[in-house]
C-alpha cells in the first residue's frame, strides 16, 4: 500500500488516471448535447436559416465542473483509497498472544476481539505464525498461520472466572512445551492474580513481552447480603480513582413472568475508597422478586450478582389447636417456633380459611387435629400446588382418632392411638435421644447434639412406606418426623409438639437447622461450612463470562462445602444451584473479595486498546460519483429543455433517496379525536365488566335515539371511554356505572377527570343500586363509589332541589328514575345565599352545570336499547312500567340538556321582568 | 387479423369521429344563425321583395296587374333574389396540419374541419350550395351534402403540406381555403389566379398553432415536419428565432399581396382562440362577399 499525505492507495497507479481529466474537459467541452427532436409543421420557413457560429450551445462550466468531479472521484475511488493505513510494525518470528479472558474484560471484548483481529492482520501480512492462549481455559498453544485463527476467533469467549493458580501451573507446562522464542502480545484484563508474576517472567525469558491494556477500569458487584431489614449491596473497583457513581440494577420477574428492572439504585465510590456499599431497604414482595443485581454498562460476570433464597423471606401461616391465652405466651404452643422464624421469615395471621388464599409458603398447624372439609380440602388443594405443611403432634392429635384407620391425606402416616411417653415419672426406660440422620434425609449432615430428647410422641403405625417417609428417627428407631410429598408440595409430621412439653428439640440449634434443611427457615445466616456439610448441589443455571444466565446442562453437582469455600473456577462456575428445596447462589466475587489491580514491570511496553481501524472509503468516492453523474443527468435534460423529463426524474431520485421518516401522530388517537368530535358524541366509563359495559353503551345508544327523536340534539354513536388511555374533553357528559371490582384509576386518569370536570365536563355516576345504602358503605357498590370519588374534586352536594334547573331544562319533572325510581339524586348544592324573589317561581342558583350527577337508579338499563331500538330491559310492571322508563328517557334529555345549555333555562325565569321592562 | 375485421374497426372509427365533428359544427353554427344574413336584395326568387315603377326595358310580363290596377302608374313586383350561390370549400387535408403544440389545444387540423363544416351547415342553411373544389363533390344543398363533407373531411391526406385544389373550381363561385398556408407558395398562388381567372373570390383563412407563432425552442434541436418528410437541424435553436419571425411575417405579407392581387379575404386564425371569432368571420367575409 502507497500512502500519500495520510491516506493509502491500493492501486496507486490508476491516479494517473487523474492526467487525462483536462483533456476529458476540452473533449466535454467540445461536443454538443444531444438533439432534440421536435414536430414542427413550419419547419418549410426554417429551412436554408444557418446557424450564426458552427459550436452549437457550450455545456455550462458548471456543468462541465460536476462532471469533471464525477471523473475524479471514479478515478480516485478506483484507486482504493484507505483511511487510517495501518503502518508496518517490525517484528517477526512466532507471536503468542495472551488473553487474560476472565470476566474482567468482558465488557470490552469485542474491543478485545478487532485488536485482536488487527494484530491477526499484520501478522499474517508479515507472515508470522501465531498461538492464542486464554489463561482461563488453558490449552498447549499451537503456532499456525494468522489466518487460520482468525475463523476461530469468534469462539473466543471471557470465562466467568480469574485465572485460577491450576490453570497458570498448566500454562507454564504446556509453555515449557513450546520450543523455541516467540514474542508476546499480553491482552491484559487490569487484574492480578496468584501466578501472575511467574507467568510473566517465563513469557519474558521467551522473547519480548507487550501489554495491551484494556482501557475501562472494572467495578464489580459483591454479592448482596440481608441484614437489618435491608438488602446491603456492596460495589468494588480495582483502582482506586476519583469519585464515581454506578449504578445498579435490580432485575426479577414482575407478576406476569417478565424480566424487568424492578428497582435502580447508585452507588457512590468516594475519592479513593475501593469499595462502596448502600442498603436497599425493598418491600419483601419486591425483594423476594428480585434475581439478579447488575451494574449498569457493564456487561462481566463480575458486574452480576445473583440472589437465591437469602433475600427472600419466606411466609409462614401458624395456626395452633388452642387459642393463645393472654399472659400465657411461653406456654403457647407457637412460642420456639415463632422465635426460630422471626429473623428469616414473615408471619401471615388470621384463620386457616384466611391465611390460604394468601398463599404463604409454610403452613404450621401445631397440634391442630381436625380440620373443617372446607378446611382440608382447601389445605389439600394448597399443598398439592406447592405449599409446605409442617404440623406438630401434641396433645390433640394424640387424643383424636387422627389417621387412625386410613391414613390422612394431610399426615405423612398413620398413627397409632395415644403415643407413648418415655423416660417420664411414670414410665419405664430413659427418655430417648435422636438416631444421626440417614443419608438421603433432608436433614443428613447436621450434627446432632447430646441434650436432645424426646420424652412422649405420637406413634407411626407400621407401614410398607413407613421407612422411606421417616426422615429422623430417635434412637430406638421410632420415627420422629415423618414426611410425604403431595402433589407438588410436601406435608411433615414432628410427632413431638412444636414446644418443649414433649421433647427438649425446639430447645435446641438443631430445631433451627432442621427448620432450615425443610426450607421452613429459608434464611440469610444459613450459609455456613457445617450446615452445608453431606449436602450435594446440583447446577441449573450458570453465568458465562459477559454475566448471562443459561441453561447448565449436565453438568455434575458440587459438594456443598466446596460452594461456599470453594474458588469459582471451571469446576465450580458461578450461577444457580440447587439442592432439594434450596438455591443457593454463587456468584463470581465471594463476599470479602477484593480486586487488585495488575502492576507491569517499568520495562513492559504497555498499550492502550485503541485501534485506528482501516477505513477503505473508495466506496464512498464511488457513490458520490454515482450522485455527481446522477445530478449530470437531471441538469443536462433540464438544460436540454426536457423539464418534465427531468422533474420526474428528480421526483423519483426524491422518493428513492428520501426514506420517509415522518412519523405519523398516533392514528388511532387522531382517529378518536376525529370520530369524538365532528359531531356531540355521549361517553360511558368502561368498567371491565362486560356487560355493564354493554348495557351502559345500550344506554348511552338508547339516549341518543331519544334525544334524536325528540329535540335538536343529534349525537353520534355513543362510545365507551377507558379513562386511563382516552381524552375525555371531547365528551361533554360521561355515565359512569359503578361496579364493586372496577379498577381504580391511576393517578394520570384522576388528573385527567379533574380538568374534566373542572372544564365543565359532567359525570353521572350511577350505583345500580337503587341506593339502598343511601350512598353509605353498606352495598358494595356505594363503598366503590366513595373509593373512586375519594380523589375527585367534587363540590358539596344535595338532593336535587325542587327547583333545579333540571328539572325543566326540556321537561318538567320532579323524579328523576331509572330501572328504580323514588330515590334521592345528588347534585352541586346551591348556594347558600341563592333566596326566591318575590313573584319567581324559582331561586336564582348556581350558574354552572353541577359537574357530577350522583343516583343509584340505573338509568342506563332504563334508557338501554337494542339495534332495532327495543327496550333491552324491563322496567316495573305494565303501563306504570313503561310511564317509569318514560320519565327515565326525560330524565335523560333534561340531564343532556342541562350539560349542553347550562343555566340557559334558569334565565328564562328572567323573562317576565324583561318582558316588563321592554314594555315600558 | 383479417381484412374484413380491420377494415370494420376502421369503419367505426370514422363513424365515432363523424357526430361529434357534425355536431360541433352544428353547435357552432347555431351560434351564429340569428344574425342579418339575409339577401336583402332583388333577384329570382319565391318571396315578394318590392313593387317597383315599371322601367323601361321591363318586360310586360312583369307588371304586376293587381298591383297596377290601383292607380295609374304600373309597377312590377319584385321578388327576394333566391338564387343559390355556389360555395366550394377546402380545407388542408396534409400531414402539417395535424398538429398541436400543446396537449391542450386542438390540432389545426381539428380546427380548420370544425370551421369548415360550421361554414358549410351556416351557408347550407341560408339555402346556398357547398361543395369541394376538387371533383369528388360539386356543390350541392342539403344536409347530406354536410354529412358528405364531414366525410370528405375524415380522412388524412399522407403529403407533408397539399397544394390547395383548384381542379373543379366553378367559374363566379364563392371559395374558402382553409389551411396554416406553410407549403410552398407558389401552389397558393396557382389556386388564386386561377381562381381569379375565372371570377371566384372568396376567403383564405390561415389557421396556425401559438407554437409556431412564438418559436419558443432552445438549445440543439432538430426541426421534423409532422409528416418526417423535411427537417432542419440547427444548433442554437433561441438564435434562430428572430428570423423564423421574420420569415414568418414575409409569407404573412405575401398572403395578403395574393390576395390584394385576386379580390380575396385573408383571415387568420390561431387555435388558441375560440372558433366562433373566426366563423363570424368567416361568415361576414363571405356575406361581405356576396353581392
Amino acid at each position: 500500500m502507497t500512502v500519500l499525505a495520510g491516506i493509502g492507495f491500493t492501486a496507486p497507479w490508476v491516479l494517473l488516471g487523474l492526467l487525462t481529466l483536462p483533456i476529458l474537459w476540452l473533449i466535454l467541452r467540445a461536443v454538443p448535447p444531444a438533439p432534440i427532436r421536435r414536430l414542427f409543421p413550419a419547419v418549410t420557413l426554417l429551412l436554408g436559416l444557418k446557424d450564426d457560429e458552427s459550436v452549437s450551445d457550450r455545456t455550462p462550466w458548471w456543468l462541465l465542473l460536476l462532471r469533471m468531479l464525477a471523473a475524479a472521484a471514479i478515478i480516485i475511488g478506483l484507486a482504493g483509497p484507505v483511511l487510517n493505513p495501518a503502518r508496518d510494525e517490525a517484528g517477526s518470528g512466532p507471536l503468542l498472544l495472551v488473553l487474560d479472558a476472565s470476566w474482567a474484560g468482558a465488557t470490552r471484548w469485542s474491543a478485545t476481539l478487532d485488536q485482536i483481529d488487527a494484530q491477526l492482520t499484520e501478522a499474517g501480512r508479515a507472515g508470522r505464525p501465531v498461538s492464542i492462549l486464554r489463561l482461563t481455559d488453558t490449552e498447549t498453544p499451537v503456532f499456525q498461520a494468522a489466518e487460520a485463527w482468525r475463523g476461530r476467533l469468534p469462539g473466543l469467549t471471557p470465562m466467568p472466572w480469574q485465572p485460577t493458580e491450576a490453570q497458570i501451573d498448566n500454562t507454564l507446562a504446556a509453555l515449557d512445551a513450546v520450543d523455541g522464542g516467540f514474542d508476546t502480545h499480553w491482552f491484559s484484563d487490569r487484574l492480578s492474580y496468584a501466578g501472575h508474576d511467574r507467568l510473566l517472567s517465563a513469557l519474558q525469558s521467551r522473547g519480548a513481552v507487550t501489554v495491551y491494556r484494556s482501557p475501562a477500569a472494572v467495578v464489580a458487584v459483591a454479592p448482596a447480603s440481608y441484614q437489618d431489614g435491608a438488602i446491603q449491596l456492596t460495589a468494588v473497583r480495582a483502582e482506586p480513582g476519583g469519585a464515581e457513581t454506578v449504578t445498579v440494577l435490580a432485575q426479577g420477574r414482575d407478576p406476569a413472568g417478565a424480566m424487568r428492572v424492578l428497582h435502580t439504585t447508585e452507588i457512590q465510590f468516594e475519592n479513593g475508597s475501593n469499595t462502596a456499599q448502600i442498603e436497599l431497604a425493598l418491600p419483601s414482595e419486591l425483594r423476594a422478586r428480585i434475581t439478579r443485581f447488575e451494574i449498569q454498562g457493564q456487561r462481566s460476570a463480575g458486574a452480576v450478582t445473583l440472589t437465591d433464597d437469602s433475600l427472600r423471606r419466606r411466609e409462614v401461616a401458624l395456626i395452633a389447636g388452642t387459642l393463645n391465652r393472654e399472659g400465657l405466651e411461653l406456654l403457647s404452643p407457637l412460642h420456639y417456633l415463632t422465635q426460630v422464624l422471626i429473623p428469616t421469615a414473615d408471619f401471615v395471621e388470621g384463620g386457616l380459611l384466611e391465611v390460604l388464599p394468601a398463599n404463604p409458603d409454610v403452613i404450621v398447624l401445631a397440634d391442630v387435629a381436625t380440620l373443617s372439609d372446607t378446611e382440608q380440602v382447601g389445605l389439600t388443594e394448597w399443598v398439592e400446588q406447592g405449599g409446605l405443611l409442617l404440623r406438630f403432634a401434641g396433645p390433640r392429635m394424640a387424643a383424636s382418632d387422627l389417621g387412625r384407620d386410613a391414613e390422612d391425606t394431610l399426615l405423612p402416616v398413620r398413627l397409632r392411638s395415644g403415643g407413648r411417653s418415655v423416660g417420664g415419672a411414670m414410665s419405664w426406660g430413659e427418655a430417648k435421644g435422636l438416631a444421626p440422620f440417614p443419608e438421603g434425609s433432608p436433614f443428613f449432615g447436621l450434627q446432632i447434639p447430646e441434650d436432645v430428647t424426646v420424652t412422649t410422641q405420637v406413634m407411626a403405625q407400621p407401614d410398607p412406606n413407613l421407612a422411606d417417609r421417616a426422615i429422623a428417627s430417635l434412637s430406638d428407631g421410632t420415627p420422629l418426623v415423618t414426611r410425604k410429598a403431595l402433589g407438588l408440595g410436601q406435608v411433615v409430621l414432628f410427632h413431638v409438639t412444636a414446644d418443649a412439653e414433649w421433647s427438649s428439640l425446639p430447645l435446641s440449634g438443631l430445631f433451627v437447622e432442621m427448620l432450615d434443611r425443610l426450607a421452613v427457615a429459608s434464611a440469610a445466616k444459613s450459609r455456613q461450612v457445617e450446615q452445608l456439610q453431606g449436602t450435594t448441589w446440583e447446577p441449573i443455571q450458570i453465568l458465562d463470562g459477559f454475566g448471562t444466565l443459561s441453561d447448565a446442562g449436565n453438568l455434575p453437582g458440587v459438594d456443598g462445602v466446596a460452594l461456599v469455600s470453594g474458588q469459582v473456577g471451571p469446576d465450580l462456575r458461578p450461577g444457580l444451584y440447587e439442592s432439594g428445596k434450596q438455591k443457593l447462589a454463587l456468584n463470581v466475587l465471594a463476599e470479602d473479595a477484593v480486586l487488585t489491580p495488575v502492576v507491569w514491570p517499568t520495562d513492559i511496553p504497555i498499550k492502550g486498546q485503541e485501534v485506528s481501524t482501516e477505513t477503505p472509503v473508495g466506496g464512498i468516492l464511488l457513490s458520490l460519483a454515482l450522485v455527481l453523474l446522477t445530478v449530470d443527468v437531471i441538469a443536462s435534460l433540464a438544460l436540454s429543455g426536457r423539464l418534465g423529463l427531468a422533474r420526474a426524474a428528480a421526483m423519483a431520485l426524491g422518493a428513492m433517496l428520501l426514506v420517509p421518516q415522518a412519523q405519523a401522530q398516533t392514528p388511532e388517537e387522531t382517529e378518536f379525536a376525529l370520530n369524538s368530535t365532528q359531531e356531540l358524541v355521549l361517553a360511558h366509563v368502561l368498567t371491565g365488566d362486560a356487560q355493564v359495559d354493554d348495557i351502559a353503551l345500550a344506554g348511552m345508544r338508547g339516549l341518543v335515539q331519544t334525544l334524536y327523536y325528540r329535540t335538536s340534539v343529534e349525537p353520534a354513536e355513543p362510545v365507551g371511554v377507558d379513562l386511563e388511555r382516552d381524552e375525555l374533553a371531547f365528551f361533554p357528559l360521561l355515565y359512569w356505572p359503578i361496579t364493586p371490582d372496577q379498577p381504580q384509576p391511576s393517578a394520570e386518569a384522576y388528573a385527567k377527570l379533574n380538568a374534566y370536570l373542572r372544564s365543565g365536563g359532567m359525570i353521572l355516576f350511577d350505583t345500580r343500586d337503587a341506593n339502598i345504602a343511601g350512598f353509605g358503605t353498606a352495598s358494595a357498590n356505594g363503598r366503590k363509589l366513595q373509593q373512586l370519588a375519594g380523589p375527585l374534586n367534587i363540590p358539596s352536594l344535595e338532593p336535587i332541589p325542587r327547583d333545579h334547573v333540571l328539572t325543566r331544562t326540556f321537561y318538567l319533572l320532579q323524579d328523576f328514575p331509572g330501572r328504580y325510581g323514588g330515590t334521592e339524586v345528588w347534585v352541586e348544592s346551591a348556594p347558600l345565599d341563592a333566596e326566591q324573589i318575590e313573584g319567581m317561581p324559582f331561586r336564582n342558583l348556581n350558574d354552572n352545570v353541577t359537574p357530577v350527577v350522583i343516583g343509584g337508579n340505573d338509568w342506563a338499563g332504563a334508557w338501554a336499547v337494542d339495534r332495532n331500538g327495543q327496550a333491552l330491559l324491563p322496567v316495573g310492571r305494565g303501563y306504570a312500567g313503561e310511564r317509569q322508563r318514560e320519565l327515565a328517557h326525560r330524565f335523560g334529555v333534561n340531564l343532556v340538556m342541562h350539560v349542553l345549555t347550562g343555566n340557559y333555562k334558569s334565565d328564562q325565569v328572567h323573562v317576565p321582568a324583561l318582558l316588563d321592562r321592554l314594555g315600558q | 387479423m383479417n381484412a374484413a375485421l380491420t377494415l370494420r374497426e376502421r369503419s367505426e372509427a370514422e363513424a365515432s369521429r363523424l357526430p361529434p365533428l357534425l355536431a360541433r359544427a352544428e353547435h357552432l353554427a347555431g351560434t351564429v344563425l340569428l344574425g342579418d344574413h339575409g339577401r336583402r336584395r332583388s333577384g329570382l326568387g319565391d318571396d315578394f321583395w318590392q313593387y317597383r315603377p315599371a322601367q323601361i326595358g321591363d318586360s310586360r310580363r312583369m307588371i304586376d296587374h293587381r298591383r297596377s290596377a290601383r292607380g295609374d302608374q304600373q309597377f312590377v313586383r319584385e321578388r327576394e333574389w333566391q338564387i343559390a350561390q355556389s360555395v366550394l370549400l377546402w380545407v388542408d387535408q396534409g400531414a402539417s396540419m395535424r398538429f398541436a403544440s400543446d396537449k391542450a389545444l386542438p390540432t389545426k387540423a381539428d380546427r380548420a374541419r370544425l370551421l369548415g363544416l360550421a361554414t358549410a351547415i351556416l351557408l347550407v342553411r341560408g339555402g346556398e350550395r357547398v361543395g369541394l373544389t376538387d371533383t369528388t363533390l360539386p356543390p350541392r344543398r342539403g344536409n347530406a351534402q354536410i354529412i358528405r363533407l364531414a366525410q370528405a373531411w375524415s380522412q388524412d391526406a399522407p403529403t407533408d403540406y397539399t397544394p390547395p385544389e383548384h381542379r373543379a373550381m366553378i367559374p363566379h363561385a364563392r371559395a374558402v381555403f382553409i389551411s396554416d398556408f406553410l407549403g410552398p407558395l407558389d401552389e397558393v398562388e396557382l389556386a388564386l389566379t386561377k381562381a381569379a381567372d375565372r371570377g371566384v373570390r372568396g376567403v383564405l383563412l390561415q389557421v396556425l398553432d401559438p407554437g409556431e407563432e412564438a418559436f419558443p425552442f432552445r438549445g440543439r434541436t432538430i426541426f421534423e415536419s409532422v409528416g418526417g418528410t423535411v427537417r432542419h437541424e440547427t444548433l442554437k435553436a433561441g438564435e434562430l428565432r428572430e428570423r423564423y419571425l421574420d420569415r414568418l411575417a414575409r409569407r404573412k405579407d405575401a398572403l395578403t399581396q395574393l390576395c390584394r392581387a385576386t379580390g380575396w379575404q385573408l383571415g387568420l386564425h390561431h387555435t388558441e382562440d375560440s372558433a366562433q371569432t373566426a366563423l363570424l368571420w368567416l361568415y361576414r367575409a363571405l356575406d361581405g362577399g356576396v353581392q
